[in-house]
């Protein structure tokens, strides 16, 4: 088995300059495809923001919500997209930390989609609150009203959260790319000469510049790691705080970051395996390195697996009538479908990845990569919506059905998150160049040399 | 910016060979040149022998200030406007810990990237420079008067650099 | 003359109609945009006070007193007179939607006329009156006919002296609900034609026969606080009530037993029972019964018990009780009116006799005006005339036959062979529709009259603000007509406005109550009061008319072989219909099914089976003379051959309300009259599944509380014999230990107390406990009936937007208050149980949605209250997801805004916003605030004067209006306080308890008095 499945395994390393030459070629002078692509991912963003633009206008009545379901597909989505966020920084910095080399080649893609799945996180919760011209209300800020903002409140943490992994996912992306441009910078011609010997901020690579660089690199790697773990944590806990029977539960952290970088984990593969197809980098980008995201795909697939079943099994053991109520609402209600998607998708279908076979498949591994998002799209539905509308008053029950606004805002999320992924895969080099070389050593006169 | 100082640049293929030239260069006194790699390099580094980077300090306070920032803002905020939530005491510490920590991560890496600006920019020594070196080549930069040019590109060369150029 | 000079400047004072209101640019339709000019402020309006004056309400012919609030010269609230003797200070929720009659936007704003293409055009008063003088001139006697409502009192003096004066008779009362069944009895057993008082304080056992008194019969707020207070647990005594009706009604549900015999046979019932009670001498009855002995044997429970239904022990048990102490049986609703209703009138009123109910608690001396001898023949008699040629003129009033009679009666086509037909309606309901002219009347709020509701109570009406529209009072219309005519009819009257008419009424009054004092001073009294009353005249002595008891015979009702039987039942918002241009009442949800602004047919679960009809499937409903086609309700409170629908909606005009919404029952019913001259609400129909298929606009989620304990009842026996097991709920199933209760409590005392420092207390320096009060509510289960007069209330006073049907299927509906009906049991043979709990913001100590918020606009006031800053919220609706009893609302649209198509107040209806309390804008939540607008006025009053809120002094809207008494609010701190002691009754449970959120509101369990088996 292993040489059918290790075709590539014999080849040489790629030298320094074949990597320079082969990572620089994926930039520039874009195909037709590609503008088409971009043109159609503009229009659906249109589509989401006239959307967005008449809820803002009308109300949010316009949106699905029926009470008791105040938070609908906005929060499902909101968390769907921190969610994904979580496995860029899990491969950039724990993998760093870790000293693991494959994560090299695949790294920059992983977090350049965190910092674009955060920018688009960051937008639900703005869409759903009602009065979205006074969201900045939850910023501390000074004010002649002499007002505060309340603290115990989980959604400030969630603001502190997520504006921080912001930041620091985004200043975490731009360090490790100086190094790259300036590379690129020097074999780059016309516009983007300047684009980049501005961006590389006068990079060269001596070793004063190493010293430290390596230095920071370490230590943000070293914050980012607390920091994934947190966000997700928090906004488990926007949850978690509140007394909704199905909420109301101590697991929700792990489960919620568990969850996470397994959502994030299939997004990496979604996006990898077009495009190193397209940018012809299948010697960087190999089955080998699949191999690993799926090992880990499979890892946090159990945990969450794990988590599914606690969560049905504390429901019971616990002996609260209302937990119990809920999660046999949450199976046979109203909902079933929901939650039977969430379990099939999130549940069973992974495992599949215990066969070696099936993990080095690429075509299998994108299929189910794709199951694994929808999946966990639908988990986040099931916690929030079905929870909420069977909760403790039986007489205020209610169903909620998603309006064709949310669906379209939804969809203009993708199309957003798909937008910036776009236009940085031809400006800035998706494979590491620099840390693809730290991995092969450099060529030496001989041995006889210590 | 003011010119760099004449000297000689050499540029070299195999890592061996630079380590060996910054060797005999530091054997020979030599301090104040600049080594080029395309990527960090553990013999190059060791080889030109910094001490650790002063960095990991400005993570250490960036951090300290961010958490004690974090603690502060938030019970001086509850008392200044005391509203009584659901009948919690106006200062919850616990609560707060989550926005210290998230305040603790914010600052600390800010700095840090703080910090390595500074100290790339205070370590900086204007020198030749050839792009090559964020290819695959390594360069070394030795900026020396004329008289002692000979013994230094002597010195270069013989260390195995494939190509050695006086920088006026 | 002095006299008349006091008396104009007196009126001033109280600001009636004359110069006060008038002075107030703010309150006509065409001077909206004015400033209300203070320089030279009108005696009786202070900006920021409310001025109150007394008024009768004229919803429904029970004629309670009301007070009307005015603010700067705009009537914001109408509450009740706490000094009348009909309703004591409380009202329902028609009565407190009559608000939305007076700002109504469909209101004639003019008189109007026919124009040459035959539309109603506006014209000037002056030319609508010459009009009709002009044609009344030339109209012989016979050939003019007035149809009034139900007017008692002054008006209906004056139609009547007028109608004579122009030499015709033909003046028929229309009220839809006629209660003939019940008045035909009355004067066939007692030889009387009126309508008993009943007192449910004085009865300890109540029997209904299909008669909804809770509802719409006769009187139903003076009936709701005399049951509550005969039938209501306290101190360990309640009285028992037994409903027997095919179908578990409102007023059922508050029944301890419910029987559903086979429909049309309730009067062999009662006589079973009469029987069983002369038979085994339970009561010491008039020697006259004797009379009824061949009636009575013929009717032994075992005799009967088979076509009833009813066990022969049943019948015997309640016969039993019946007896056994105080009671009353009542009958002759119109949701029992079959065709033999009049038997089962007969039978009750033979029932009460030999109980010795008369004259204990049903008196004639106090007899109710209840229909002004309107019956549905006379209506009939009239559309006979039109079709027949007879009917020149037809002037209307304060009716709407065309939409209250069965299409089969043909009232509307017939209306095309009069020659002029006039109609004095304030709305342009179907009748009007039909007229050449309208003379539009003033709204009661807005016009001089006077009521009576039952014999000796009379009622008084003032205008409270200027005319909202350009509408003239009819009384006036038809004195001014007088006098242009002149002659004989001129002649008849001596003043020229109905203002002058109504004293001269009263002035007589005075004379006959023996009163000497100046009319001025009795005038103003009474203005004041609302009216005066010598209750506790003499009681009439009864005995049974010599025809009782000679047939032994007795008609029952069936329907047509296998067909279902159908109950068009009034509905206890809309009443006969004329409540279905209030959105107030079209969103109150039906305390049955809770559906608003629609109709339904209720069909029993297993009759739905077979026909596989489940809910919000459209059914086509079909009777011998029509059919409809409304959605289906399954109900379990319905005998299995039954069906039901409510009346008052499927209006063809009427505003835009009621246009078009629903269908009307009556297309099913025969317009034959039956032998006792009235309608018959019942008829024998089939059912056909269309295949269309709607969701109910309702508020119910969960029809069943699961054993939650949400609605939590205890039977008698298990309050009187303590130690008994009480009702079990898995909320409960868990115990907690004893320590960690304590260290729950000791840590929620702690918590408390930190809030205790108030909101704007420096830390470690605020108020120590007691210094404050905690507001506090406390709601009797034993005493709600479930009619949302709270709820209504609640709307009207702190301008909760309507929000329509479609945003009621999503649950949209921002009703602060909500009456949540749970049912128990009902499976297998263990009998069907109905619960009704007000559901509002529980004002937790630790409040799960405050700390959620992230903003602090949801947060603690000092005083115990559970704030909400509308201004601050950002819409995050974190805190109605953390709410665990689901009463925070949020504004989903814009309803205050003109421009949205959700605007709830269409001009003039925004008149009817308190000016104390914000219009909520888009996007922020709301929730109950227990009227924290009164609580503030009454502690700056308070502080004004320098004394303290008494207990009592203070009270929520709810409260204020709640007929049975059921609501009690006021400061748990204070020992004294009614609340407090409710709070600590045995009875007292907060409802999900267990979530530790220290709800303020405690209830109390209902009571169920079960039959000792």
């Amino acid at each position: 088995m292993a040489t059918i499945a290790k075709p590539e395994a014999p080849r040489a390393p790629p030298t320094y300059a074949e990597i320079t030459r082969d990572i620089s070629a994926t930039l520039g002078n874009p195909s037709r495809g590609y503008y088409i692509l971009l043109g159609g991912v503009l229009l659906v963003l249109a589509c989401g923001v006239g959307a967005l633009l008449y809820q803002v206008r009308v109300g949010m009545g316009v949106a699905g919500y029926t009470p008791p379901v105040m938070w609908g597909v906005y929060i499902t989505t909101f968390v769907f997209w921190v969610g994904i966020a979580h496995c860029g920084t899990l491969i950039s910095a724990i993998l760093y930390l870790f000293r693991s080399a494959w994560r090299t080649a695949v790294y920059r893609t992983a977090e350049a989609m965190t910092v674009f799945a955060v920018m688009t996180a960051g937008l639900f919760p703005l869409i759903h609150v009602g009065r979205i011209w006074y969201a900045y209300w939850l910023i501390p800020y000074p004010n002649q009203r002499q007002l505060w903002v309340n603290f115990k409140s989980p959604l400030l943490w969630d603001v502190f959260a997520v504006t921080t992994y912001l930041i620091v996912s985004t200043t975490f992306l731009i360090v490790g790319l100086i190094p790259d441009v300036a590379s690129v910078r020097d074999v780059a011609t016309g516009w983007r000469k300047k684009l980049y010997r501005i961006t590389a901020l006068g990079w060269r690579g001596t070793d004063q510049q190493w010293r430290h660089y390596l230095r920071g690199y370490l230590y943000l790697a070293a914050f980012a790691t607390p920091l994934v773990l947190s966000v997700h944590s928090v906004v488990s806990w926007d949850f978690a705080m509140s007394i909704v029977p199905g909420w109301h539960t101590t697991i929700f952290a792990p489960y919620f970051v568990a969850g996470a970088i397994y959502s994030g984990l299939a997004m990496v593969i979604t996006l990898l395996v077009p495009l190193r197809k397209v940018f012809r980098v299948e010697r960087y980008i190999t089955v080998e390195h699949f191999d690993n995201l799926a090992k880990l795909i499979l890892l946090t697939g159990l945990i969450v697996g794990y988590a599914y079943l606690i969560e049905f099994f504390m429901a019971w053991y616990s002996g609260n009538a209302f937990e119990r109520a809920s999660f046999w609402n949450r199976a046979f209600g109203d909902y079933w479908w929901a939650s039977w998607t969430m379990l099939i998708c999130n549940g069973f279908l992974p495992y599949l990845l215990f066969f070696p076979k099936i993990r080095r498949n690429i075509p299998a591994l994108f299929l189910l990569s794709l199951f694994i998002n929808l999946g966990m799209w639908f988990e986040r539905f099931v916690i929030i919506v079905v929870s909420l509308s069977f909760e403790y008053e039986p007489f205020a029950m209610g169903h909620y059905t998603p309006s064709w606004v949310e669906w379209t805002i939804l969809a203009g999320s993708f199309a957003w998150f798909f937008m910036w992924f776009l236009l940085f895969a031809k400006n800035f080099p998706t494979v590491s160049i620099t840390e693809v070389k730290e991995i092969i050593p450099m060529p030496r006169k001989g041995k006889a040399h210590t | 910016m003011r010119a760099p100082p004449s000297g000689l640049l050499a540029a070299y293929r195999h890592v061996d060979a630079a380590v060996h030239a910054i060797r005999s260069l530091k054997e020979m006194g030599y301090r104040d040149f600049t080594v080029y790699s395309p990527a960090p390099n553990y013999e190059i580094a060791e080889a030109v022998g910094h001490r650790v980077s002063p960095v990991r300090l400005w993570t250490l306070f960036g951090g300290l200030a961010g958490c004690a920032a974090g603690f502060a803002m938030t019970l001086w905020m509850s008392y200044d406007y005391p509203i009584i939530v659901g009948g919690k005491p106006l200062g919850s510490v616990i609560p707060y810990v989550v926005i210290a920590f998230e305040l603790t991560i914010l600052i600390g890496a800010l700095s840090t990237i703080c910090g390595m600006i500074f100290h790339v920019w205070r370590s900086h020594r204007t020198a030749h420079y050839d792009p090559r070196s964020t290819d695959d080549h390594i360069g070394i930069f030795v900026p020396c008067p004329i008289e002692r040019r000979p013994a230094v590109e002597q010195l270069l060369r013989t260390s195995g650099a494939e190509e050695v150029r006086v920088e006026i | 003359m002095p006299d008349g000079l006091d008396r104009r400047r007196f009126l001033k004072v109280l600001g009636v109609g004359g110069a006060g209101t008038a002075a107030l640019a703010g309150c006509s339709s065409d001077q909206v945009e004015k400033l209300i000019p203070y320089l030279i402020p009108p005696t009786d309006q202070i900006p920021g006070l409310a001025t109150y004056y007394a008024s009768t309400c004229r919803e429904c012919p029970a004629g309670c007193g009301t007070h009307v609030r005015v603010r700067e010269g705009r009537a914001v609230k109408i509450e009740g007179n706490p000094g009348h003797p009909v309703n004591q200070g409380r009202l329902c929720a028609r009565g407190q939607a009559a608000l939305q009659g007076l700002y109504n936007p469909d209101r004639v704003r003019s008189p109007m006329a026919r124009d040459g293409d035959g539309q109603l055009s506006p014209i000037a008063w002056d030319e609508a009156i010459d009009r009709l003088t002009e044609r009344l001139g030339q109209v012989s006697g016979g050939a003019l006919w007035f149809v009034t409502g139900n007017e008692s009192g002054s008006f209906a003096r004056l139609v009547s002296d007028w109608m004579s004066g122009l030499r015709s008779t033909q003046h028929v009362v229309f009220e839809p609900f006629g209660y003939e069944a019940l008045r035909q009895a009355n004067r066939d057993v007692f030889g009387i034609d009126a309508i008993p008082q009943y007192d449910f304080a004085a009865a300890h056992t109540v029997m209904s026969f299909g008669t909804d008194f809770l509802e719409t019969w006769l009187s139903p707020v003076e009936h709701a606080r005399g049951f509550s207070e005969g039938h209501a647990f306290h101190d360990g005594r309640m009285g028992r009530y037994v409903h027997v009706e095919p179908r578990m009604s409102m007023t059922a549900m508050s029944a301890d037993e419910w029987i559903a015999p086979v429909p049309g046979t309730e009067a062999l019932l009662a006589l079973a029972m009469a029987h069983v009670i002369v038979r085994d001498g339970l009561a010491v009855a008039p020697r006259d019964i004797r009379r009824l002995s061949g009636l009575l044997d013929a009717h032994a429970p075992d005799s009967v018990a088979q076509r009833t239904g009813v066990a022969v022990g049943t019948i015997d048990r309640i016969a039993g009780e019946f007896a056994a102490e105080s009671s009353v049986a009542v009958a002759g609703g119109m949701g029992g009116q079959h065709a033999e209703a009049h038997a089962t009138a007969v039978a009750v009123n033979l029932l009460n006799y030999v109980a010795g109910n008369i004259g204990r608690t049903i008196s004639f001396g106090r007899a109710l005006n209840a229909t002004g001898g309107s019956t549905y023949g006379a209506a009939r008699r009239l559309a006979d005339a039109m079709r027949a040629g007879e009917v020149e003129v037809l002037l209307v009033h304060g009716a709407n036959p065309a939409y209250a009679t069965p299409p089969g009666l043909g009232f509307e086509q017939a209306m095309g062979n009069v020659g002029l037909k006039v109609s004095f309606s304030r709305f342009l309901d179907e009748t009007a529709m039909q007229a050449d002219l309208i003379l539009p009347d003033h709204d009661p709020l807005e016009q001089w009259n006077d009521y009576e509701p039952r014999a000796s109570v009379y009622s008084l009406m003032q205008p409270v603000m200027r005319p909202v529209f350009d509408t003239r009072q009819t009384g006036d219309v038809l004195l001014q007509i007088a006098q242009r005519l002149g002659g004989r009819v001129g002649s008849r009257f001596t003043v020229e406005t109905y203002r002058d008419y109504l004293q001269q009424q009263w002035q007589a009054l005075q004379r006959r109550l023996g009163d000497r004092r100046p009319f001025d001073m009795f005038w103003s009294e009474v203005l004041q009061q609302g009216g005066v009353s010598d209750d506790g005249g003499a009681e009439r002595q009864v005995r049974l008319a010599p025809t009782v008891g000679a047939t032994r015979d007795v008609p029952t009702w069936s329907p047509a072989d296998g067909q279902l039987t159908l109950i068009a039942y009034p509905s206890s918002a809309l009443y006969d219909g004329r409540g279905a241009n209030r959105p107030w009442l079209q969103e109150l949800p039906d305390p049955v099914t809770t559906i608003t602004w629609s109709t339904w047919v209720e069909i029993h679960p297993e009759t739905a089976a077979e026909l596989g009809i489940a809910e919000g499937d459209h059914v086509e409903v079909t009777s011998p003379v029509g059919s409809v086609t409304v959605p289906a309700y399954v109900y379990a409170g319905l005998r299995r051959d039954v069906v039901a629908m409510p009346l008052g909606q499927g209006h063809t005009a009427f505003g835009r309300y009621a246009e078009g919404r629903g269908a009307n029952p009556l297309t099913l019913l025969s317009s034959e009259p039956t032998a006792f001259g009235g309608l018959a609400h019942y008829t024998s129909v089939t059912l056909r599944k269309t295949g269309q298929h709607e969701r109910l606009p309702k508020t119910e989620g969960s029809k069943r509380q699961m054993g939650r304990g949400i609605a939590q009842a205890a039977t008698l026996e298990e309050l009187t014999h303590p130690g008994e097991s009480h009702e079990e709920h898995a909320a409960h199933a868990a115990p907690v230990p004893q320590h960690i209760e304590d260290v729950l409590h000791e840590w929620q005392e702690a918590q408390y107390r930190e809030t205790e420092r108030g909101n704007y207390a420096l830390p470690y320096t605020g108020t120590v406990d007691g210094e404050r009060p905690r507001w506090a509510m406390a709601i009797d289960l034993s005493k709600c009936t479930g009619c949302g007069a709270c709820v209504t209330a609640c709307h009207a006073e702190n301008n909760i937007p309507t929000v329509g049907p479609d945003l009621v299927r999503r649950g949209r509906e921002m009703s602060w208050l909500r009456i949540e009906r749970y049912f128990e049991g009902g499976r297998g043979d263990e009998p069907l149980e109905a619960r009704f709990l007000p559901m509002m913001c529980q004002h937790c100590g630790n409040a799960p949605c405050e700390p959620v918020c992230p903003v602090f606009a949801a947060y603690h006031t000092a005083d115990g209250l559970n704030a909400q800053v509308y201004n601050r919220c950002v819409g995050t609706r974190y805190c109605s997801n953390n709410c665990p009893y689901k009463v925070r609302y949020f504004n989903w649209f814009d309803f205050q805004e003109e421009a949205d198509a959700a605007f709830a107040f269409p001009d003039p209806l925004h008149w009817q916003l308190n000016p104390d309390v914000t219009v909520r804008s888009k996007g922020v939540m709301e929730k109950c605030t227990f009227c924290v607008q009164r609580i503030r006025d009454a502690q700056n009053q308070a502080k004004l004067s320098g004394t303290t809120i008494g207990d009592g002094d203070l009270m929520t809207a709810c409260q204020q209006t709640c007929p049975a008494d059921a609501i009690v609010f006021g400061d748990v701190k204070n020992p004294d306080a009614q609340v407090r002691g409710l709070a600590e009754d045995d009875r007292g449970y907060h409802v999900l308890e267990d979530l530790n959120v220290r709800p303020a509101v405690t209830y109390l369990k209902k009571v169920r008095n079960a039959a000792e088996a």
